[in-house]
C-alpha cells in the first residue's frame, strides 16, 4: 500500500451563465485557491473548454501541484450527472448536447464529473451546510430558475434519465402564465425573478395606490426587498403572492417526498421573512396532515459565492479516479 | 448450514371491508388463501386476535408454523418505520395503532406493516409490470388516491414513512374540499368519490340527456359502462377526471423523473375513456426533456391478487424473528 499517493483534494468549477469560477478545496471544504474568469467571452464550447482547462492545470500548478488532485467536479446548467453532458440549455451559449465531462478530462488527464446546479449545491448542503446529517431532504434553487434536486435515504435521486428535481416546471395554475418552457401554470413563472417581477407588474396595472415600485425604471427582486423593508404595501404584497405561489408548490413536493427539511438557496431567498412568512403559511395549510408541522424550511448558511464550488467539490469525490499514467 | 430454510411467508391485505390472508411462496404462488369480514371487528384487539388466530389455522393446514419466514401486511394508512396503522380515516380503529408489534407478539413472527399503495408498488416490482424497473411510481386508484415511487431500485419512504401522498397535492386552489380537510387535492377529482362528484356536477350543468340521469347510485364502474354504451356525458366525466389526473401525475413524474408510471386499483379499469384523456393531458403538463419517456400502464395484476402478493414481497423485506431462537 501506498498511502503517500492517496490525494487530498478535488478541484470544483462552477459554470454560471456570466462568470465561471475554479477552486482547489481539500476533503473538509476548505477553499484552498480561487480564481474566476467570464464565461460569455467564450461562445464557442471548444475553445471554452481548452481555456478553463489550461486555467485549471495551472491553479493547481501553483497550489500544491497535479498530483495532488483527484478529480474535478463541474456545477453547470441543464448538466446531467448520468451522461456527463449539458443538454439542451435554454440559457447557455452552448447549443445541443455537449459531453463536457468527456472533454475536459481528455485535455486534463483527471476524472470529471457534472451535474446541475441543484444537485451540486444539495451535496453541499448536505457535506458542509445546513443539511448535514440528513437523509431525506430536498434543496430547493431560487434564482433565474426554479430547481431542485432530492435526496432518498442518503442518496440523491436521480430519476431514470437523470432529470428527477424539475419542481420549477409543476404546473400549480392550469391554463397559467406562460412559461418559458413554452407551457403554461409553471411554478418558476411566478416564483422565479422574472415570475416576481411579473407579479409586481400586474399588481401596480391592478391597483392605482402609490407605490415607490412605480418610480423605478429597472425593477429587480432586490430592490422590490428593499422597498419591503420601507415599508411598502405593494412591494410587501409582491413577495406575499410569490410566497403563497411558492409554499403550496412545496408542500405538494413534501407530500409527496416527506423529507424531513425544505433547504432553500441562491438569491431570492434573501428577501427574508417578507418571502418566508407567506411561504410557511401556505406550505402549512396545503401540505399533508400527517407531515403538518413535521417539515422544517430552512435557508441555506453558505455563502453565495463559495455554494457552487463547494458543491461542485463534493461531487468530485463521487466520481472514480481516472489517470492517463495509471 | 441450517437445513430448516423457510420459503414461504403469509401475505395480509386489510382493507375497508374485507381482510385477505394468504400463504405464498418464493415465486409469488399463492399455496392457500382465506378472508373475513373487516368491520366485524370494530376494536382492535379482537381484530388482532381474529387475524392471529385465522392465519394459525390456515398455516397449520398448509405446511405448518415451522415453514413460514415472515408476516407482511398491507393496510390503509400503514407506516413501514414504525410498523403503525395511523390515523386511518377510512378504518374503523383511531389513533396511532401498533399493529406489527400486536401482531408479532401473538404470532412468534416478524410482521412488516406498511400501507396499500407502498405494498402495491413493492407487489407490481417483485411480481407484476414494475418488473426489473428501478425508478417507477405506482399510483393506486379506488376510494382514495395513493402512491410510492422507487428510487433506484428501493422504495422511497421519506423522513417519517409518510411519502407518496400525491393524493393530497394541491391541483386547484381553493377547490373541492377534500376528505383530508384541506380544498383542491388530487383525491378530491381522481378518486372514487371525485369522479361521481364530477358526474353530479356535469348533470347539474346542463340538462343534456344522459343515461346517468336514471341510475340511481352512480359509482365509478357504472360510468364506465355507461361510457361503453356510448353515453356522451359519461365519457365527459372521464375526459375531465383524466385531465385533472394528467396533470397531477405530469408534476409528479417532473419531480421524479420515472422510467413508468403504473396506475393501479379499481378505478384503472375504466380503461381508454380514463388513460387516454390522461396520457394527453401528461404529454401537454410534463417537463419538455421527458415528454414521450414516460411509460403510462395500467397493472396487470389481478386486484385481489394484488395487494396479498404485495404484503408477501413485503415480508421477505423484514429480518426474521423468532421466540424460540
Amino acid at each position: 500500500m501506498d498511502s503517500s499517493q492517496t490525494k487530498k483534494r478535488v478541484v470544483g468549477v462552477d459554470v454560471g451563465m456570466e462568470i465561471t469560477t475554479y477552486a482547489v478545496v481539500d476533503a473538509r471544504g476548505n477553499i484552498l485557491a480561487q480564481e474566476s474568469f467570464s464565461t460569455d467571452a467564450y461562445p464557442n464550447v471548444e475553445s471554452y473548454i481548452a481555456v478553463l482547462s489550461d486555467r485549471i492545470v495551472t491553479l493547481v500548478e501553483a497550489n500544491g501541484g497535479y498530483e495532488s488532485v483527484r478529480s474535478v467536479g463541474v456545477c453547470c446548467p441543464s448538466s446531467n450527472f448520468l451522461t456527463g453532458c449539458i443538454e439542451n440549455s435554454p440559457n447557455m451559449p452552448w447549443k445541443g448536447v455537449i459531453p463536457m465531462a468527456a472533454m475536459m478530462r481528455d485535455r486534463i488527464g483527471l476524472a470529471v464529473a457534472l451535474a446541475n446546479n441543484s444537485q451540486c449545491i444539495a451535496l453541499g448542503e448536505q457535506a458542509f451546510g445546513v443539511a448535514h446529517g440528513m437523509k431525506d431532504f430536498v434543496v430547493i434553487t431560487l434564482g433565474h430558475g426554479l430547481g431542485s434536486c432530492i435526496f432518498s435515504n442518503g442518496k440523491m435521486h436521480l430519476g431514470s434519465k437523470g432529470f428527477a428535481g424539475e419542481i420549477g416546471h409543476t404546473c400549480v395554475v392550469p391554463g397559467g402564465r406562460e412559461c418559458s418552457c413554452g407551457r403554461q401554470g409553471c411554478l418558476e413563472a411566478y416564483c422565479s425573478e422574472r415570475g416576481i417581477l411579473r407579479t409586481a407588474r400586474e399588481l401596480m396595472e391592478e391597483r392605482t395606490e402609490h407605490s415607490m415600485m412605480r418610480q423605478i425604471e429597472q425593477l429587480t427582486p432586490k430592490i422590490i426587498f428593499e422597498l419591503c423593508e420601507m415599508g411598502d404595501a405593494l412591494a410587501i404584497e409582491t413577495y406575499r403572492r410569490t410566497g403563497e405561489m411558492l409554499g403550496r408548490g412545496l408542500a405538494n413536493y413534501a407530500s409527496i417526498l416527506n423529507p424531513e427539511a425544505i433547504v432553500l438557496t441562491g438569491g431570492i431567498p434573501h428577501a427574508g421573512h417578507w418571502l418566508l412568512d407567506p411561504v410557511d403559511k401556505a406550505f402549512e395549510t396545503h401540505v399533508f396532515r400527517n407531515i403538518k408541522g413535521q417539515t422544517k424550511l430552512l435557508v441555506s448558511m453558505l455563502r453565495d459565492g463559495e455554494r457552487d464550488v463547494l458543491g461542485a467539490s463534493v461531487m468530485a469525490w463521487m466520481v472514480k479516479e481516472y489517470s492517463l499514467f495509471l | 448450514m441450517e437445513d430448516e430454510t423457510k420459503s414461504r411467508v403469509v401475505g395480509v391485505d386489510i382493507s375497508k371491508e374485507l381482510t385477505t390472508y394468504a400463504i405464498v411462496d418464493i415465486r409469488g404462488n399463492i399455496i392457500a388463501e382465506n378472508r373475513f369480514v373487516t368491520t366485524d371487528y370494530p376494536d382492535i384487539n379482537d381484530f388482532v386476535t381474529k387475524l392471529s388466530e385465522s392465519i394459525v389455522m390456515l398455516v397449520e393446514e398448509n405446511g405448518g408454523l415451522f415453514s413460514i419466514r415472515s408476516i407482511g401486511v398491507s393496510s390503509p394508512s400503514g407506516n413501514f418505520l414504525t410498523g403503525s396503522v395511523v390515523n386511518s380515516p377510512n378504518l374503523p380503529w383511531k389513533g396511532d395503532i401498533p399493529l406489527a408489534a400486536m401482531l408479532r407478539d401473538r404470532m412468534g413472527l416478524a410482521v412488516g406493516v406498511a400501507n396499500d399503495a407502498h405494498v402495491a408498488a413493492l407487489g407490481e416490482h417483485t411480481y407484476g409490470s414494475a418488473h426489473g424497473m428501478k425508478d417507477f411510481i405506482v399510483v393506486t386508484l379506488g376510494s382514495g388516491l395513493g402512491s410510492c415511487f422507487f428510487s433506484n431500485g428501493s422504495e422511497h419512504r421519506g423522513f417519517s414513512g409518510f411519502a407518496g401522498e400525491v393524493g393530497h397535492t394541491c391541483v386547484i386552489d381553493h377547490g373541492r374540499r377534500c376528505g383530508c380537510g384541506k380544498e383542491g387535492c388530487l383525491e378530491a377529482y381522481a378518486a372514487a368519490q371525485g369522479i361521481v362528484k364530477t358526474a353530479e356536477e356535469l348533470m347539474a350543468e346542463s340538462d343534456k340527456p344522459s343515461l346517468m340521469r336514471q341510475v340511481e347510485h352512480l359509482t365509478p364502474r357504472a360510468i364506465a359502462e355507461l361510457c361503453q354504451q356510448g353515453d356522451e356525458m359519461a365519457i365527459e366525466v372521464y375526459r375531465r377526471t383524466g385531465y385533472i389526473l394528467g396533470i397531477g401525475l405530469a408534476n409528479y413524474a417532473s419531480i421524479v423523473n420515472p422510467q413508468a408510471i403504473i396506475l393501479a386499483g379499481g378505478i384503472s379499469h375504466a380503461g381508454h375513456w380514463l388513460t387516454d384523456p390522461v396520457r394527453e393531458s401528461f404529454e401537454t403538463h410534463v417537463f419538455q426533456n421527458l415528454r414521450g419517456k414516460v411509460k403510462l400502464l395500467v397493472s396487470k395484476l389481478n386486484d385481489r391478487e394484488r395487494d396479498v402478493l404485495g404484503a408477501s414481497a413485503l415480508a421477505w423485506e423484514i429480518p426474521e424473528y423468532s421466540l424460540f431462537k
